[in-house]
Protein backbone atom coordinates (compact mmCIF):
# COMPACT_ATOMS: atom_id res chain seq x y z
CA UNK A 1 0.00 0.00 0.00
CA UNK A 2 2.74 2.45 1.18
CA UNK A 3 6.42 2.21 0.80
CA UNK A 4 9.29 4.35 1.17
CA UNK A 5 12.81 3.30 -0.21
CA UNK A 6 15.71 5.04 1.35
CA UNK A 7 13.85 8.43 1.39
CA UNK A 8 15.96 11.40 2.62
CA UNK A 9 14.65 14.57 2.90
CA UNK A 10 17.04 17.59 3.47
CA UNK A 11 16.15 21.30 3.93
CA UNK A 12 18.19 24.16 2.82
CA UNK A 13 20.65 25.19 4.39
CA UNK A 14 21.06 21.29 5.46
CA UNK A 15 18.99 19.89 7.95
CA UNK A 16 18.23 16.27 8.18
CA UNK A 17 14.74 15.91 7.90
CA UNK A 18 14.59 12.18 7.17
CA UNK A 19 17.77 10.26 6.48
CA UNK A 20 17.23 6.63 4.77
CA UNK A 21 14.03 5.44 5.66
CA UNK A 22 12.82 2.32 4.40
CA UNK A 23 9.13 1.70 5.40
CA UNK A 24 6.33 -1.08 4.05
CA UNK A 25 2.68 -0.06 5.40
CA UNK A 26 0.22 -3.03 4.07
CA UNK A 27 -3.56 -2.95 3.08
CA UNK A 28 -5.65 -2.63 5.96
CA UNK A 29 -2.65 -1.84 9.00
CA UNK A 30 -3.13 0.40 11.71
CA UNK A 31 -0.10 2.06 12.11
CA UNK A 32 1.37 4.53 14.70
CA UNK A 33 4.38 6.80 13.93
CA UNK A 34 6.12 7.92 16.99
CA UNK A 35 9.19 10.00 18.24
CA UNK A 36 10.15 13.01 19.51
CA UNK A 37 9.47 16.77 18.21
CA UNK A 38 11.93 17.08 15.58
CA UNK A 39 12.16 13.34 15.09
CA UNK A 40 11.05 13.53 11.34
CA UNK A 41 7.25 12.47 12.04
CA UNK A 42 5.53 15.27 9.97
CA UNK A 43 8.24 15.29 7.29
CA UNK A 44 7.10 12.05 6.70
CA UNK A 45 3.86 13.21 6.74
CA UNK A 46 4.04 15.72 4.47
CA UNK A 47 5.37 13.47 1.76
CA UNK A 48 2.65 11.20 1.93
CA UNK A 49 0.44 13.78 0.84
CA UNK A 50 3.06 15.83 -1.64
CA UNK A 51 3.33 18.53 0.19
CA UNK A 52 7.06 17.99 -0.10
CA UNK A 53 9.35 16.38 -2.12
CA UNK A 54 11.69 13.66 -1.08
CA UNK A 55 14.76 14.69 -2.23
CA UNK A 56 16.68 11.11 -2.40
CA UNK A 57 14.57 7.58 -2.45
CA UNK A 58 11.01 6.68 -3.75
CA UNK A 59 7.72 7.14 -2.43
CA UNK A 60 4.91 4.44 -3.70
CA UNK A 61 1.09 4.86 -2.61
CA UNK A 62 -0.64 1.48 -3.88
CA UNK A 63 1.00 1.26 -6.98
CA UNK A 64 1.57 5.01 -7.41
CA UNK A 65 5.30 6.87 -7.95
CA UNK A 66 4.87 9.96 -6.04
CA UNK A 67 8.40 10.56 -5.73
CA UNK A 68 8.48 13.53 -8.21
CA UNK A 69 4.70 13.81 -8.39
CA UNK A 70 3.28 16.76 -11.12
CA UNK A 71 1.38 19.76 -9.34
CA UNK A 72 -1.14 18.90 -11.49
CA UNK A 73 -1.49 15.20 -10.02
CA UNK A 74 -1.19 16.43 -6.29
CA UNK A 75 -5.15 16.98 -5.84
CA UNK A 76 -5.99 12.87 -7.17
CA UNK A 77 -3.46 11.93 -4.81
CA UNK A 78 -5.33 14.00 -2.06
CA UNK A 79 -8.72 12.65 -2.95
CA UNK A 80 -7.10 9.48 -2.08
CA UNK A 81 -5.85 9.85 1.33
CA UNK A 82 -7.73 11.35 3.85
CA UNK A 83 -5.95 13.90 6.13
CA UNK A 84 -6.54 14.43 9.53
CA UNK A 85 -4.42 17.54 11.34
CA UNK A 86 -3.98 18.73 15.03
CA UNK A 87 -5.19 21.91 14.45
CA UNK A 88 -8.44 20.80 12.36
CA UNK A 89 -8.35 23.37 9.58
CA UNK A 90 -12.35 24.02 9.73
CA UNK A 91 -13.77 26.45 7.82
CA UNK A 92 -15.14 28.69 10.08
CA UNK A 93 -18.08 29.89 8.62
CA UNK A 94 -19.24 27.19 6.94
CA UNK A 95 -22.02 24.76 9.05
CA UNK A 96 -21.02 20.97 9.57
CA UNK A 97 -22.46 19.98 6.64
CA UNK A 98 -20.89 22.29 4.59
CA UNK A 99 -17.13 21.80 5.51
CA UNK A 100 -17.89 18.11 4.93
CA UNK A 101 -19.31 19.07 1.66
CA UNK A 102 -16.64 21.14 0.83
CA UNK A 103 -14.34 18.63 0.63
CA UNK A 104 -16.63 16.77 -2.73
CA UNK A 105 -17.54 20.38 -4.52
CA UNK A 106 -13.67 20.86 -5.32
CA UNK A 107 -14.53 17.42 -6.49
CA UNK A 108 -17.07 18.18 -8.99
CA UNK A 109 -19.08 15.67 -7.22
CA UNK A 110 -23.36 16.66 -8.32
CA UNK A 111 -24.80 17.93 -5.66
CA UNK A 112 -27.55 15.10 -5.17
CA UNK A 113 -24.31 12.90 -4.60
CA UNK A 114 -23.18 15.11 -2.08
CA UNK A 115 -26.50 15.28 -0.47
CA UNK A 116 -26.78 11.20 -0.64
CA UNK A 117 -23.35 11.02 1.52
CA UNK A 118 -22.51 13.45 3.41
CA UNK A 119 -25.49 13.04 6.14
CA UNK A 120 -23.85 9.24 5.68
CA UNK A 121 -20.46 10.16 6.68
CA UNK A 122 -21.79 12.54 9.59
CA UNK A 123 -23.35 9.49 10.80
CA UNK A 124 -20.47 7.39 11.34
CA UNK A 125 -18.96 9.62 13.06
CA UNK A 126 -21.62 10.36 15.02
CA UNK A 127 -22.54 13.93 14.09
CA UNK A 128 -25.80 13.78 11.89
CA UNK A 129 -27.71 15.46 14.66
CA UNK A 130 -25.51 18.74 14.44
CA UNK A 131 -24.55 19.27 11.19
CA UNK A 132 -26.09 22.51 10.56
CA UNK A 133 -23.93 23.72 13.96
CA UNK A 134 -20.67 25.70 13.22
CA UNK A 135 -17.19 24.45 14.56
CA UNK A 136 -17.35 27.14 17.28
CA UNK A 137 -20.85 25.99 18.11
CA UNK A 138 -19.34 22.11 18.88
CA UNK A 139 -16.62 20.60 21.14
CA UNK A 140 -13.00 20.56 20.18
CA UNK A 141 -13.37 16.25 19.93
CA UNK A 142 -16.49 17.18 17.88
CA UNK A 143 -14.36 19.25 15.60
CA UNK A 144 -12.00 16.48 15.00
CA UNK A 145 -14.90 14.55 14.19
CA UNK A 146 -16.05 16.78 11.31
CA UNK A 147 -12.35 16.65 10.04
CA UNK A 148 -12.35 13.03 9.81
CA UNK A 149 -16.26 12.94 8.07
CA UNK A 150 -14.54 15.08 5.46
CA UNK A 151 -11.28 13.40 5.12
CA UNK A 152 -13.53 10.26 5.07
CA UNK A 153 -16.47 11.57 2.05
CA UNK A 154 -13.54 10.55 -1.03
CA UNK A 155 -14.00 7.09 0.24
CA UNK A 156 -10.03 6.96 0.79
CA UNK A 157 -7.85 4.10 1.35
CA UNK A 158 -5.74 5.62 3.58
CA UNK A 159 -6.20 7.92 6.34
CA UNK A 160 -3.39 9.86 7.86
CA UNK A 161 -4.10 11.83 11.45
CA UNK A 162 -1.22 13.93 12.14
CA UNK A 163 -1.81 14.19 15.72
CA UNK A 164 -5.05 14.02 15.57
CA UNK A 165 -5.96 14.20 19.60
CA UNK A 166 -3.27 16.72 20.32
CA UNK A 167 -5.90 19.40 21.02
CA UNK A 168 -8.12 17.10 22.69
CA UNK A 169 -8.38 16.07 26.10
CA UNK A 170 -8.40 12.29 27.80
CA UNK A 171 -11.90 11.71 27.23
CA UNK A 172 -11.97 13.25 23.47
CA UNK A 173 -9.19 11.84 22.56
CA UNK A 174 -9.82 8.32 23.55
CA UNK A 175 -12.90 9.07 20.94
CA UNK A 176 -11.16 10.03 18.28
CA UNK A 177 -8.77 6.77 18.71
CA UNK A 178 -12.31 4.99 18.37
CA UNK A 179 -13.36 6.26 15.44
CA UNK A 180 -9.79 6.11 13.68
CA UNK A 181 -10.06 2.19 14.77
CA UNK A 182 -13.77 1.81 13.45
CA UNK A 183 -12.54 3.28 10.39
CA UNK A 184 -9.82 1.09 9.78
CA UNK A 185 -12.14 -2.16 10.80
CA UNK A 186 -13.95 -1.24 7.11
CA UNK A 187 -10.79 -1.54 5.58
CA UNK A 188 -9.30 1.82 5.75
CA UNK A 189 -5.41 1.92 6.25
CA UNK A 190 -4.42 3.96 9.25
CA UNK A 191 -1.26 5.92 9.66
CA UNK A 192 -1.72 8.18 12.93
CA UNK A 193 1.46 10.13 13.51
CA UNK A 194 1.43 10.80 17.62
CA UNK A 195 3.82 11.35 20.37
CA UNK A 196 0.87 10.34 22.82
CA UNK A 197 2.26 7.62 24.97
CA UNK A 198 -1.11 6.33 26.25
CA UNK A 199 -2.83 6.30 22.96
CA UNK A 200 0.17 4.48 21.53
CA UNK A 201 0.35 1.84 23.94
CA UNK A 202 -3.54 1.39 24.67
CA UNK A 203 -3.68 0.52 21.16
CA UNK A 204 -1.29 -2.63 20.90
CA UNK A 205 -0.81 -1.94 17.30
CA UNK A 206 1.90 -1.58 14.83
CA UNK A 207 4.45 1.17 15.81
CA UNK A 208 7.24 2.55 14.05
CA UNK A 209 9.45 4.99 16.13
CA UNK A 210 11.59 7.61 14.62
CA UNK A 211 14.33 9.10 16.04
CA UNK A 212 16.88 11.59 14.45
CA UNK A 213 15.33 11.30 10.89
CA UNK A 214 15.91 7.99 11.22
CA UNK A 215 13.46 4.60 11.81
CA UNK A 216 14.93 3.21 14.77
CA UNK A 217 12.14 0.70 15.87
CA UNK A 218 8.85 -0.90 13.96
CA UNK A 219 7.19 -3.48 16.33
CA UNK A 220 3.90 -5.25 14.63
CA UNK A 221 2.49 -4.74 18.34
CA UNK A 222 4.42 -2.03 19.55
CA UNK A 223 4.79 0.51 22.64
CA UNK A 224 5.88 3.93 22.82
CA UNK A 225 9.08 3.40 23.38
CA UNK A 226 11.39 6.54 23.97
CA UNK A 227 11.52 8.69 27.19
CA UNK A 228 8.71 11.13 27.96
CA UNK B 1 -22.07 17.45 -16.49
CA UNK B 2 -19.23 18.06 -13.86
CA UNK B 3 -17.42 20.80 -15.47
CA UNK B 4 -20.63 22.76 -15.80
CA UNK B 5 -20.65 22.43 -11.85
CA UNK B 6 -17.85 23.16 -11.77
CA UNK B 7 -17.81 26.34 -13.78
CA UNK B 8 -21.44 27.74 -11.43
CA UNK B 9 -19.21 26.69 -8.04
CA UNK B 10 -16.50 29.34 -9.61
CA UNK B 11 -18.74 31.87 -10.60
CA UNK B 12 -20.54 31.45 -7.21
CA UNK B 13 -17.77 31.49 -5.02
CA UNK B 14 -16.05 34.53 -7.25
CA UNK B 15 -18.92 36.24 -6.20
CA UNK B 16 -18.96 34.88 -2.68
CA UNK B 17 -14.97 36.62 -2.64
CA UNK B 18 -16.50 39.58 -4.64
CA UNK B 19 -19.05 40.43 -1.76
CA UNK B 20 -17.09 39.83 1.15
CA UNK B 21 -14.54 42.00 0.21
CA UNK B 22 -16.80 44.60 -1.20
CA UNK B 23 -15.26 47.39 -0.01
CA UNK B 24 -11.30 46.67 -1.17
CA UNK B 25 -13.91 45.75 -4.15
CA UNK B 26 -15.03 48.94 -4.91
CA UNK B 27 -12.11 50.96 -4.02
CA UNK B 28 -10.56 49.01 -6.72
CA UNK B 29 -13.48 49.77 -9.32
CA UNK B 30 -12.61 53.10 -8.52
CA UNK B 31 -9.22 53.17 -9.80
CA UNK B 32 -10.50 51.20 -12.38
CA UNK B 33 -13.34 53.49 -13.63
CA UNK B 34 -10.95 56.24 -13.55
CA UNK B 35 -8.33 54.57 -15.62
CA UNK B 36 -11.33 53.94 -18.44
CA UNK B 37 -12.43 57.40 -17.74
CA UNK B 38 -8.74 58.79 -18.80
CA UNK B 39 -8.93 56.21 -22.01
CA UNK B 40 -12.56 57.70 -23.14
CA UNK B 41 -11.66 61.72 -22.11
CA UNK B 42 -9.10 61.00 -24.87
CA UNK B 43 -11.24 59.43 -27.23
CA UNK B 44 -13.26 62.41 -26.78
CA UNK B 45 -10.46 65.37 -26.70
CA UNK B 46 -9.53 63.65 -30.15
CA UNK B 47 -12.84 63.38 -31.50
CA UNK B 48 -13.22 67.14 -30.76
CA UNK B 49 -10.03 68.50 -31.84
CA UNK B 50 -10.61 66.61 -34.81
CA UNK B 51 -14.02 68.61 -35.58
CA UNK B 52 -12.12 72.00 -34.77
CA UNK B 53 -10.35 71.10 -37.56
CA UNK B 54 -12.29 69.84 -40.18
CA UNK B 55 -14.52 73.05 -38.79
CA UNK B 56 -11.53 75.38 -39.58
CA UNK B 57 -10.86 73.72 -42.72
CA UNK B 58 -14.35 74.36 -44.53
CA UNK B 59 -13.62 78.29 -43.65
CA UNK B 60 -10.40 78.30 -45.77
CA UNK B 61 -10.57 79.98 -49.33
CA UNK B 62 -8.95 82.12 -51.50
CA UNK B 63 -10.51 85.06 -52.48
CA UNK B 64 -9.23 86.93 -55.71
CA UNK B 65 -10.33 90.54 -56.55
CA UNK B 66 -10.14 91.26 -60.13
CA UNK B 67 -10.10 94.96 -61.11
CA UNK B 68 -13.35 96.45 -62.30
CA UNK B 69 -14.22 96.79 -65.84
CA UNK B 70 -12.42 92.96 -65.86
CA UNK B 71 -14.04 91.84 -69.51
CA UNK B 72 -16.40 88.57 -68.58
CA UNK B 73 -14.32 86.72 -70.92
CA UNK B 74 -11.25 86.73 -68.44
CA UNK B 75 -13.04 85.98 -65.66
CA UNK B 76 -14.88 83.10 -67.14
CA UNK B 77 -11.50 81.79 -68.35
CA UNK B 78 -10.19 82.14 -64.51
CA UNK B 79 -12.93 80.39 -63.28
CA UNK B 80 -13.03 78.04 -65.73
CA UNK B 81 -9.57 77.18 -65.36
CA UNK B 82 -9.54 76.87 -61.72
CA UNK B 83 -12.69 74.52 -61.69
CA UNK B 84 -10.56 72.49 -64.13
CA UNK B 85 -8.00 72.20 -61.34
CA UNK B 86 -8.33 68.44 -59.98
CA UNK B 87 -7.27 70.59 -56.41
CA UNK B 88 -9.94 72.92 -56.29
CA UNK B 89 -13.49 71.92 -54.60
CA UNK B 90 -15.17 74.88 -55.62
CA UNK B 91 -14.91 77.94 -57.26
CA UNK B 92 -17.25 80.86 -57.09
CA UNK B 93 -18.29 84.15 -58.95
CA UNK B 94 -19.17 87.01 -57.38
CA UNK B 95 -20.19 89.63 -60.17
CA UNK B 96 -19.05 93.06 -59.66
CA UNK B 97 -23.09 94.23 -58.58
CA UNK B 98 -22.78 91.30 -55.70
CA UNK B 99 -20.15 92.43 -54.16
CA UNK B 100 -21.03 96.22 -54.10
CA UNK B 101 -24.45 95.25 -52.49
CA UNK B 102 -22.41 92.96 -50.00
CA UNK B 103 -20.64 95.91 -49.15
CA UNK B 104 -23.52 98.41 -48.94
CA UNK B 105 -25.30 95.64 -46.98
CA UNK B 106 -22.02 95.04 -44.42
CA UNK B 107 -21.58 99.21 -43.93
CA UNK B 108 -25.27 99.34 -43.68
CA UNK B 109 -24.73 101.11 -40.39
CA UNK B 110 -21.85 103.54 -41.38
CA UNK B 111 -23.07 106.53 -43.49
CA UNK B 112 -19.82 107.72 -44.24
CA UNK B 113 -18.51 105.27 -46.12
CA UNK B 114 -22.02 105.05 -47.72
CA UNK B 115 -21.79 108.28 -48.86
CA UNK B 116 -18.35 108.50 -50.15
CA UNK B 117 -19.06 105.10 -52.02
CA UNK B 118 -22.61 107.55 -53.62
CA UNK B 119 -20.37 110.47 -54.72
CA UNK B 120 -18.24 108.13 -56.87
CA UNK B 121 -19.88 108.04 -60.56
CA UNK B 122 -19.53 104.25 -60.95
CA UNK B 123 -18.97 100.85 -59.36
CA UNK B 124 -15.35 100.77 -57.57
CA UNK B 125 -15.56 97.20 -57.36
CA UNK B 126 -14.73 94.57 -59.83
CA UNK B 127 -15.64 91.04 -59.45
CA UNK B 128 -14.53 88.04 -57.09
CA UNK B 129 -13.87 84.67 -57.89
CA UNK B 130 -14.54 82.49 -53.93
CA UNK B 131 -11.62 78.97 -54.51
CA UNK B 132 -12.13 76.26 -51.83
CA UNK B 133 -9.34 73.71 -52.29
CA UNK B 134 -10.21 70.06 -51.53
CA UNK B 135 -6.89 70.12 -49.33
CA UNK B 136 -5.43 72.55 -47.36
CA UNK B 137 -2.40 72.17 -48.18
CA UNK B 138 -2.83 72.81 -52.15
CA UNK B 139 -3.98 76.15 -51.34
CA UNK B 140 -0.46 76.75 -51.87
CA UNK B 141 -0.25 75.52 -55.19
CA UNK B 142 -3.91 77.20 -56.07
CA UNK B 143 -2.18 80.43 -55.25
CA UNK B 144 0.68 79.85 -57.82
CA UNK B 145 -1.65 78.85 -60.43
CA UNK B 146 -3.60 82.14 -60.28
CA UNK B 147 -0.44 83.34 -61.70
CA UNK B 148 -1.49 83.10 -64.99
CA UNK B 149 -0.47 85.59 -67.96
CA UNK B 150 -4.10 84.63 -69.28
CA UNK B 151 -5.91 86.46 -66.41
CA UNK B 152 -2.80 87.64 -63.89
CA UNK B 153 -2.77 91.10 -65.09
CA UNK B 154 -6.79 92.00 -64.22
CA UNK B 155 -6.14 90.79 -60.71
CA UNK B 156 -6.18 93.61 -58.36
CA UNK B 157 -5.82 91.42 -55.12
CA UNK B 158 -5.68 88.31 -53.40
CA UNK B 159 -6.84 87.33 -49.81
CA UNK B 160 -6.11 84.06 -48.91
CA UNK B 161 -7.96 83.80 -46.06
CA UNK B 162 -5.25 81.94 -43.64
CA UNK B 163 -6.25 79.39 -40.95
CA UNK B 164 -3.68 77.08 -42.28
CA UNK B 165 -1.45 77.83 -39.09
CA UNK B 166 -4.10 77.46 -36.80
CA UNK B 167 -4.80 74.19 -38.28
CA UNK B 168 -1.71 73.24 -38.28
CA UNK B 169 -1.76 74.24 -34.48
CA UNK B 170 -4.79 71.75 -34.24
CA UNK B 171 -3.57 69.41 -35.59
CA UNK B 172 -0.21 69.41 -33.83
CA UNK B 173 -2.19 69.78 -30.07
CA UNK B 174 -4.24 66.59 -31.67
CA UNK B 175 -1.39 64.86 -31.75
CA UNK B 176 0.40 65.69 -28.91
CA UNK B 177 -2.96 65.37 -26.82
CA UNK B 178 -2.78 61.74 -28.55
CA UNK B 179 1.09 61.34 -27.02
CA UNK B 180 -0.10 62.67 -23.84
CA UNK B 181 -3.15 60.10 -24.09
CA UNK B 182 -0.66 57.07 -24.66
CA UNK B 183 1.11 57.48 -21.46
CA UNK B 184 -1.49 58.70 -19.64
CA UNK B 185 -3.30 55.25 -20.73
CA UNK B 186 -0.45 53.29 -19.88
CA UNK B 187 0.72 55.02 -16.41
CA UNK B 188 -3.45 54.16 -15.73
CA UNK B 189 -2.86 50.46 -16.85
CA UNK B 190 0.28 49.90 -14.72
CA UNK B 191 -1.96 51.32 -11.59
CA UNK B 192 -4.63 49.32 -12.88
CA UNK B 193 -2.66 46.06 -12.95
CA UNK B 194 -0.97 46.54 -9.27
CA UNK B 195 -4.04 47.35 -7.82
CA UNK B 196 -5.84 44.61 -8.98
CA UNK B 197 -2.66 42.54 -8.22
CA UNK B 198 -2.87 43.68 -4.91
CA UNK B 199 -6.83 43.58 -4.58
CA UNK B 200 -6.11 40.15 -5.15
CA UNK B 201 -3.37 39.46 -3.32
CA UNK B 202 -5.47 40.90 -0.15
CA UNK B 203 -8.62 39.09 -1.06
CA UNK B 204 -6.44 35.15 -1.27
CA UNK B 205 -4.74 36.75 2.38
CA UNK B 206 -8.09 36.69 3.78
CA UNK B 207 -8.93 33.63 2.10
CA UNK B 208 -5.83 31.44 2.41
CA UNK B 209 -7.47 29.34 5.07
CA UNK B 210 -9.94 28.48 2.74
CA UNK B 211 -7.44 27.96 0.04
CA UNK B 212 -5.04 25.71 2.16
CA UNK B 213 -8.19 23.35 3.05
CA UNK B 214 -9.09 22.94 -0.45
CA UNK B 215 -5.52 22.32 -1.26
CA UNK B 216 -5.85 19.92 1.16
CA UNK B 217 -8.97 18.33 -0.06
CA UNK B 218 -7.63 17.89 -3.53
CA UNK B 219 -9.36 20.98 -5.23
CA UNK B 220 -7.61 21.64 -8.36
CA UNK B 221 -5.12 24.15 -9.32
CA UNK B 222 -7.82 25.74 -11.68
CA UNK B 223 -10.54 25.15 -8.37
CA UNK B 224 -8.73 27.32 -6.33
CA UNK B 225 -7.48 30.09 -9.35
CA UNK B 226 -10.57 30.56 -11.18
CA UNK B 227 -12.62 32.39 -8.58
CA UNK B 228 -9.99 35.43 -7.84
CA UNK B 229 -9.56 35.64 -12.23
CA UNK B 230 -13.09 35.35 -12.27
CA UNK B 231 -13.60 38.03 -9.52
CA UNK B 232 -10.67 39.99 -11.18
CA UNK B 233 -13.37 40.22 -14.09
CA UNK B 234 -16.10 41.11 -12.67
CA UNK B 235 -14.16 44.04 -11.00
CA UNK B 236 -13.29 44.70 -14.74
CA UNK B 237 -16.83 44.77 -15.69
CA UNK B 238 -18.20 46.99 -12.88
CA UNK B 239 -15.71 49.60 -13.86
CA UNK B 240 -16.55 49.65 -17.87
CA UNK B 241 -20.28 49.66 -16.76
CA UNK B 242 -19.36 52.32 -14.44
CA UNK B 243 -17.47 54.18 -16.54
CA UNK B 244 -19.44 54.06 -19.45
CA UNK B 245 -22.79 55.50 -17.40
CA UNK B 246 -20.19 58.27 -16.94
CA UNK B 247 -19.37 58.98 -19.74
CA UNK B 248 -22.38 59.01 -21.72
CA UNK B 249 -24.19 61.21 -19.18
CA UNK B 250 -21.29 63.48 -19.35
CA UNK B 251 -21.54 63.51 -23.32
CA UNK B 252 -25.19 64.49 -22.85
CA UNK B 253 -24.88 67.16 -20.06
CA UNK B 254 -21.81 68.81 -22.06
CA UNK B 255 -22.62 68.64 -25.87
CA UNK B 256 -24.18 71.27 -25.98
CA UNK B 257 -21.84 73.88 -23.97
CA UNK B 258 -18.96 72.38 -26.42
CA UNK B 259 -20.87 73.37 -29.78
CA UNK B 260 -20.73 77.32 -28.67
CA UNK B 261 -16.68 76.67 -29.17
CA UNK B 262 -17.54 75.60 -32.55
CA UNK B 263 -19.31 77.79 -33.62
CA UNK B 264 -22.49 76.36 -33.38
CA UNK B 265 -21.60 73.35 -35.03
CA UNK B 266 -22.24 70.16 -33.45
CA UNK B 267 -19.24 68.41 -31.51
CA UNK B 268 -20.14 65.15 -33.02
CA UNK B 269 -19.49 63.45 -29.66
CA UNK B 270 -22.66 62.01 -29.09
CA UNK B 271 -22.75 60.49 -32.68
CA UNK B 272 -19.18 59.17 -32.59
CA UNK B 273 -19.77 57.35 -29.38
CA UNK B 274 -22.87 56.24 -30.22
CA UNK B 275 -21.70 54.58 -33.16
CA UNK B 276 -18.77 53.09 -31.70
CA UNK B 277 -20.06 51.92 -28.84
CA UNK B 278 -20.13 48.47 -29.69
CA UNK B 279 -16.55 48.15 -30.52
CA UNK B 280 -15.20 50.80 -27.30
CA UNK B 281 -17.03 48.78 -25.39
CA UNK B 282 -15.61 45.10 -26.87
CA UNK B 283 -12.08 46.60 -27.00
CA UNK B 284 -11.89 48.18 -23.57
CA UNK B 285 -13.66 45.76 -21.92
CA UNK B 286 -11.81 43.09 -23.61
CA UNK B 287 -8.31 44.88 -22.75
CA UNK B 288 -9.09 45.64 -19.30
CA UNK B 289 -10.57 41.95 -18.06
CA UNK B 290 -7.53 40.60 -20.14
CA UNK B 291 -4.98 42.79 -18.13
CA UNK B 292 -6.91 42.02 -14.45
CA UNK B 293 -7.06 38.43 -15.42
CA UNK B 294 -3.52 38.08 -15.87
CA UNK B 295 -2.75 40.42 -13.33
CA UNK B 296 -5.09 38.12 -10.36
CA UNK B 297 -3.68 35.19 -12.31
CA UNK B 298 -0.27 35.92 -10.91
CA UNK B 299 -1.33 37.08 -7.66
CA UNK B 300 -2.98 33.73 -6.76
CA UNK B 301 0.01 31.78 -8.06
CA UNK B 302 2.30 31.87 -5.41
CA UNK B 303 -0.77 29.98 -3.21
CA UNK B 304 -0.42 26.94 -5.45
CA UNK B 305 3.13 25.92 -5.26
CA UNK B 306 2.90 23.69 -2.64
Amino acid sequence: MITLEKVSKIYPPNVQGLREVNLKIDHGEFVSIVGQSGAGKTTLAKLLIAEERPSRGRIDIGGWDITRIPGRDVPFLRRQIGVVFQDFKLLPKKTVYENVAFALEVASMSGRRIHEIVPQVLKIVGLDEKAHRFPNQISGGEQQRVVIARALVHRPKILLADEPTGNLDTLNAREIIDLLLKINSFGTTIVLVTHNREVVNALRRRVITLDGGMVVSDQAEGKYLLPA
Amino acid sequence: MSFLINIWRIIVSAWKHFVRNLWLALSTVFVLVLAMLSVNVLLGVNVLLNRAAQELEGKIDVSVYFLPNTPPAVLDQAKFLMTSLSQVQSAELVGAEAVLENFKREHAAEPEVLGSLSELEQNPFGATLIIKAKNTADYPFLLQALDNPQFNFAIESKNYDDHAETIRRVREISRSVQVFGLILISVFALFSILIVYNTIRVAIYTQREEIGIMRLVGASNSFVRMPFVLEGIFLALFAIFIAGGIVFSAIVYLEPYLANFLDGADPGLLKFFMANWPRLASVECGVLAGLVALSSWAAVGKYLKK
